[in-house]
Order: structure tokens, then C-alpha cells, then sequence
């Protein structure tokens, strides 16, 4: 008994400076936001009044609050799906054996390297009215679009930038996953007479769901908290005409523009639970839990 | 092991102890000691070095400690957080903009009866730190103004001199529409700005006060207003006014006109230490901001030191502020090259008979300072956000004010 409860301590000690940080640094906030957003607050003063729900109330009346809705679902549906078929895909063709496989991956692995905040100043030179990628399209189709000020296309290039710079990243993630499937399986796949597609959709995919569920499911927190991209290129304001302003620049916007940090905490909270939903929704429908990975 | 457990167990409690302790004693010591605390935002090289200087005058002369801390990016959401967390600096740096929030939520010092020979301060500048009751909260430090900006090389190849510039905006737009069909498709004939920032005053002028006196947002209620934003609108479309991040890709507008692709741009004195260093090829010369509706107009942007209600060492702050802003601010003014606050070291330094700094200067008495309000930010962003779609075509100009008015009052009614 003695000894357990040593062990106790000990285990917990070893726990303690990690438990610690979070305590102070995690859930400290996440419980003075659920106090802070039933008040209204004033940032540099630190005055609160009780105002209840009334902090909702404002949200939902809000349009700038469901043009963020908009745009991060927008963004979420675009992004998490087609970043996870095409790491799958490209995870596949990386890990048959293909020549100067090694040297593919360290290249494409490159965008992941990269800082998004610089990645997002290379991709606003590229698609600016003068840049790279307008002038080509002006000289193959002879039209110029305006891709950063137009608001149908401005959160479209924040797209195409994450998918590009977070595919390696879960490409990797793939590989690994790929690397436990037993060769057995797909020898028995080859006896049946499947080819190499069949072979993908019945072995490769199914074997590969829970690393599949990881990868959609840290996409999805990922793209829901969607922050430094859209704050970089509109700077700061969510313009042109809102159509990049996301949940978390929204927020932003709410506690240092408006210098409201309860309504900014209450979306905050919002968005949180539906992150939270969403993640189960996924869970459930990918069924991560019963796949013999 | 478990020896070795417990004693772990007992070292990292210590460990934590004598951490929080420390850092308790540091904080009382460096109290006692009392320096100055000053927080600056990241600026150039020679502002830094100027900064650096006139601090250390200061400290020379009153024998005090002045710590300067400079916060490089987002410098009003790092001092919110500092005043939120209670650990403001004693002195720090105010745009006139951001004042009326700070002043509204009480936590700046009054410095009415501790600012030495106020009158002597261009008005409009002090003006922008009092509220309603002329209670005043900080003291100017140095200020921008806009002129107008013709880059003579590129001006003479068109075939134009600088005195067949006109002095009043409709005249300066149907002059850079000619200019722009004597210049390159990746050339501009003039560079413009889209947002409220640098617009206010023009409006102001043509007779719209974009926020009324209770403080909403009116951006329709005249016509000459709408027709001043409408030229800008006409000649982003016709490309001979160019929006050098936009249209341009290029970073800012003095890079664009050091890099010979613009003639004119309007732009505040703050260009000058970039055309002076790194395009000192370029001849230019600096013609004050056009007319708007027969009205002298310029946009001031207006930097203050300001106090903290909650420090406890006001006097030594309010000395140091006196210092930086009186007898320090020739030393800062000449070093940074920023333009003084001050009547009397404006003339000591000569500044209106210089050929590049009077036209800014001069702009001081009759500029309109960036700064009306607590809503301006709201206004201003939902001004910015909604010309933007006038410029992409997806609405009339008209129809963009009349959903900024929308979007900014409805923001504003939440807030309340």
C-alpha cells in the first residue's frame, strides 16, 4: 500500500511542471473565458458588467459574424477534404517503388518548411495584380483577374496556399501509416485478381483509417482556426468585402479593435464547440475506433 | 528508487519556491530603483538612434533611469494586453488615432496642469489628445502630414514641367489621365490610397464630416463627397491611378516611386528617409496637398507620449515627457527627421524655408488629424472594407457608402 502510494507521488511529481503549465496557461483561460463571456468587458481597463446572453444575442444579429461562418465552412469544406485525398494519393504513389522516391519527398516537403506568414507574402506576390501568375493567365488566355481583391477569389488563394503547404506534412503521416500495412494483404488482393486501383480502395484506404481520422480530424482544427493567412492578406480587416474574415480573425478583431473581449470570447466559445461537434460527427462516421489499424 | 523519487519530488517544489521568489524580489528592487518605463513601437534605424540620444540626454541632465522597451509588431494590441494584465509601461507612445479609447476607458494619467507652455504646441496636434471636457492626456511628440510628391525625371520625359501641376484635385486627375498616355502600362501617373485614413480630410472638404457629432457614421448625406470618392474609383478603373500593393506589387508607395514607376503620389514625410537612402537617385519635388473643393486639406498623423493613471512614479514621468517634448525636442526632431510639434523649434530649426519639410509643415495648421472619436476604428473599417468592392465593380459607389453607414452604425449599436 505503502509502496503504491509512493509510486503515486512519484508519478505525479514527474507530472507536476507539465500539469502545471496547463493549468495556468490552459485551463485557467479556457475558465475565465466561459466567466468572461456572460460580461461586457473592456480590455484596458478591466470594468465588467453582467449582461448575460446578451453577448449571443449580438453575434447572431451580426452579419459580420455569418460572413466568417460562411467563409470558415467554406474554407473547412474546400480544404480538409482535398488535403486528405491528395496526401493519400501522393503518400501511395511515394511509397511504391518509384525512383528518386527519397529525393520527391525532401522537395515536396519544402512548403512545409516554410513559415506561414512567409508563405503567405510569396503567395500575394504571386497572385497580385502585377504578379507572376496574373501576368500568365493574361498571356495564355488574355484575361487579367484580380485574385486579392476580388472578394470570390481572394479566400480561394488562402486555400490553395494551405492545401499546399499542410499535403506534405500529412503526406509523411500517410507514409508511415502505409509502412505498417502487411504486404500479406495485398498479396492476397493480387491472388483475388485485383489491380493496382482495387487494390488502393479495398486494401490501402480502409488499412489506412485511423491515420486517415488523425489527419482530417487535426485538418479540421487546423482549418476552423484558420488565423495567420487571412490576417496577412487583408491586414488584419477580413476585406475585401469580408470574404476572408474567419472565425479566429473575427475574434481578434473583436477584442482589439472593438475592445470587447466578451463577445470575442463568446465566439470563441462558439467556435469551440463546433469543433468539438464536428470532430465527434467525424469520429463517429469514420468509425476510428473499430478499424484494426 | 523511491529515495530517488521523494527527492525529486522535494527538489522540483524547491526549485518552484525559489523561482516565484525571485522573481518577487527582482520585481520589488527594480521598483525601488524606479526607472522610467517607456514603450515604443519598432521604428527606422535613425529614429531608434535619435530615440537612444535624447533619452540619454535626458538621463544625463535629471540623473534618472529611463528603460526603453520597444514592442515590434502590433503595438496597440501589445499595450492593451499590458494595461489588461496590469503591467503597463509609466510612458509610452500614442497615435492620436487610438487616443479617444484610451483616454474613454480612464486609464491615462491628466496631464492638463503638468504640460509645459501648451500654446506654443500647432493646436489641432494637442486638440487631438483632450477630451470633450479639454482635459489634455498626452503630449505631441512629432507628427506627418501629406503633400504631394512629383518625381520631376519621369515628369519632364512626359514633356510636362512641375508648375503645369495643378493645385486643386479635379485638375491634378484629368492632369494625371493625360500624364498616364505618355507613360508605360506598368507605370502609374499618380498613386493612390483607398482607405479612410488618407482620405478624411478630402471628404472633410468637400463638405462631409464622415462621423457626426454623436459620433455614427454618415457617408452619404453628400454628394461631392460621393463624387470625390467616384474620381477615385474612375481612375483606378482607367489605370492612371494605381494602388501600388494592388495594381502594382510593389510593397509600398515610396518604393514605387524611388523605383521610377510612379510621377506623383501623395504620401506623408515619413517617405523621405527611404528616397533619401535608398533611391538617392530620384529628383523629386514636394508640392503641398491638392485642394479638395477650393479647400486647403492634408491629413496630420499626430504621436504623443502619454501617461498611465496607475504608475507610481508620476512626476518623474510627467519630468520626462517635458523633457522629450520641450527642451529635448530639437535634438529628436533633428536626429529622427521627424517634424516638430513645437511653434518655436519649428522656426529655431528653419524648417518653413526648407524646400522638402514646408509643405508638410505648413500642412500642420490646417491638416485634419487622424482622430475623431472611439468609433472612428469601427468607421474607418467598415468605410475601407466597402469601397473596396466600389473598386472591384461589384457596387456602385453610392450603393458601397450607403452599406458602409449600415455596417458601421450597426457595429457601433452593439458596442454601446
Amino acid at each position: 500500500m505503502g509502496s503504491k502510494r509512493l509510486q503515486n507521488i512519484q508519478g505525479y511529481s514527474f507530472l507536476l511542471p507539465a500539469m502545471l503549465v496547463i493549468l495556468v496557461f490552459t485551463l485557467i483561460p479556457i475558465a475565465y473565458a466561459f466567466f468572461m463571456m456572460f460580461f461586457k468587458v473592456d480590455l484596458l481597463s478591466g470594468a465588467r458588467t453582467f449582461i448575460g446572453l446578451n453577448n449571443f444575442a449580438k453575434l447572431l444579429d451580426d452579419p459580420k459574424f455569418w460572413a466568417s461562418c460562411r467563409n470558415t465552412f467554406r474554407y473547412v469544406l474546400f480544404v480538409v477534404p482535398i488535403q486528405t485525398i491528395v496526401a493519400m494519393v501522393l503518400a501511395a504513389l511515394l511509397n511504391s517503388k518509384v525512383k528518386f522516391n527519397r529525393a520527391f519527398l525532401t522537395i515536396m516537403f519544402i512548403p512545409t518548411l516554410t513559415s506561414s506568414s512567409a508563405m503567405t507574402l510569396i503567395f500575394m506576390w504571386l497572385f497580385n495584380n502585377n504578379g507572376v501568375m496574373v501576368n500568365l493567365i493574361d498571356q495564355v488566355f488574355g484575361v487579367r483577374i484580380a485574385f486579392l481583391n476580388n472578394p470570390d477569389l481572394a479566400l480561394s488563394v488562402i486555400m490553395m496556399m494551405n492545401i499546399f503547404s499542410t499535403v506534405p506534412h500529412f503526406m509523411t503521416v500517410f507514409l508511415s501509416g502505409l509502412q505498417d500495412i502487411p504486404e500479406s494483404l495485398y498479396e492476397a488482393a493480387s491472388l483475388d485478381g485485383a489491380n493496382a486501383f482495387r487494390k488502393f480502395m479495398n486494401v490501402t484506404v480502409p488499412q489506412l483509417m485511423p491515420i486517415t481520422f488523425y489527419v482530417v480530424t487535426m485538418g479540421l482544427v487546423g482549418c476552423f482556426q484558420i488565423f495567420d493567412q487571412a490576417f496577412i492578406i487583408s491586414d488584419g480587416t477580413g476585406g475585401p468585402q469580408n470574404s476572408t474574415l474567419t472565425f479566429s480573425l473575427y475574434i481578434y478583431q473583436l477584442a482589439f479593435n472593438s475592445n470587447d473581449m466578451g463577445r470575442a470570447t463568446a465566439l470563441a466559445f462558439i467556435l469551440g464547440a463546433i469543433i468539438f461537434i464536428v470532430t465527434y460527427i467525424v469520429n463517429k462516421w469514420l468509425k476510428a475506433d473499430e478499424v484494426n489499424g | 528508487m523511491k529515495k530517488f523519487a521523494a527527492i525529486l519530488a522535494a527538489a522540483s517544489i524547491l526549485v518552484g519556491a525559489t523561482a516565484c521568489s525571485n522573481s518577487e524580489k527582482a520585481g520589488k528592487s527594480s521598483s525601488n530603483k524606479d526607472p522610467i518605463t517607456l514603450a515604443v513601437w519598432g521604428s527606422s534605424p535613425s529614429e531608434s538612434k535619435a530615440l537612444e540620444a535624447t533619452v540619454a540626454s535626458y538621463e544625463k541632465e535629471s540623473g534618472k533611469d529611463v528603460k526603453i522597451e520597444v514592442i515590434q509588431d502590433n503595438f496597440q494590441d501589445a499595450l492593451t494586453s499590458r494595461f489588461a494584465a496590469k503591467n503597463a509601461p509609466d510612458v509610452f507612445y500614442l497615435e492620436s488615432y487610438a487616443a479617444p479609447k484610451f483616454i474613454k476607458s480612464g486609464v491615462l494619467a491628466d496631464l492638463s496642469k503638468d504640460i509645459k507652455n501648451q500654446d506654443d504646441f500647432y493646436q489641432p496636434l494637442l486638440d487631438s489628445f483632450k477630451d470633450k471636457g479639454g482635459k489634455l492626456y498626452a503630449a505631441p511628440k512629432d507628427y506627418s502630414t501629406l503633400a504631394l510628391y512629383v518625381n520631376k525625371g519621369l515628369l519632364e520625359k512626359a514633356g510636362y514641367k512641375v508648375e503645369d501641376i495643378p493645385a486643386d484635385w479635379e485638375g491634378l486627375v484629368k492632369f494625371s489621365k493625360e500624364l498616364q498616355t505618355k507613360l508605360s502600362k506598368d507605370q502609374a501617373a499618380m498613386i493612390f490610397d483607398n482607405t479612410l485614413a488618407r482620405n478624411l480630410s478630402s471628404l472633410i472638404a468637400s463638405g462631409l464630416n464622415p462621423v457626426t457629432d454623436k459620433g455614427k457614421a454618415d457617408f452619404t448625406s453628400n454628394q461631392k463627397a460621393i463624387d470625390y470618392m467616384k474620381s477615385l474609383v474612375d481612375g483606378q478603373k482607367a489605370g492612371y491611378l494605381k494602388n501600388p500593393k494592388i495594381d502594382m506589387g510593389i510593397d509600398s508607395a515610396g518604393a514605387a516611386f524611388g523605383t521610377n514607376k510612379a510621377v506623383m503620389m501623395i504620401e506623408g514625410n515619413w517617405v523621405l528617409s527611404a528616397l533619401k537612402q535608398e533611391y538617392p537617385d530620384v529628383k523629386y519635388d514636394v508640392l503641398p496637398a491638392p485642394t479638395v473643393n477650393g479647400k486647403k486639406e492634408t491629413m496630420t498623423f499626430n504621436v504623443g507620449y502619454a501617461v498611465a493613471k496607475d504608475t507610481d512614479n508620476k512626476k518623474g514621468a510627467v519630468d520626462f515627457v517635458n523633457y522629450m517634448t520641450g527642451k529635448g525636442q530639437k535634438q529628436w526632431s533633428e536626429m529622427s527627421g521627424t517634424l516638430p510639434t513645437r511653434q518655436s523649434v519649428t522656426k529655431e530649426m528653419k524648417i518653413d524655408q526648407d524646400p522638402v519639410l514646408s509643405a508638410h509643415a505648413n500642412g500642420a495648421a490646417y491638416g485634419t488629424v487622424w482622430s475623431s472619436g472611439v468609433n472612428l476604428p469601427t468607421i474607418s473599417q467598415a468605410f475601407d472594407n466597402q469601397l473596396l468592392a466600389a473598386f472591384n465593380g461589384d457596387k456602385s459607389v453610392e450603393k458601397a457608402m450607403k452599406d458602409a453607414e449600415k455596417e458601421a452604425n450597426d457595429e457601433i449599436a452593439r458596442q454601446e
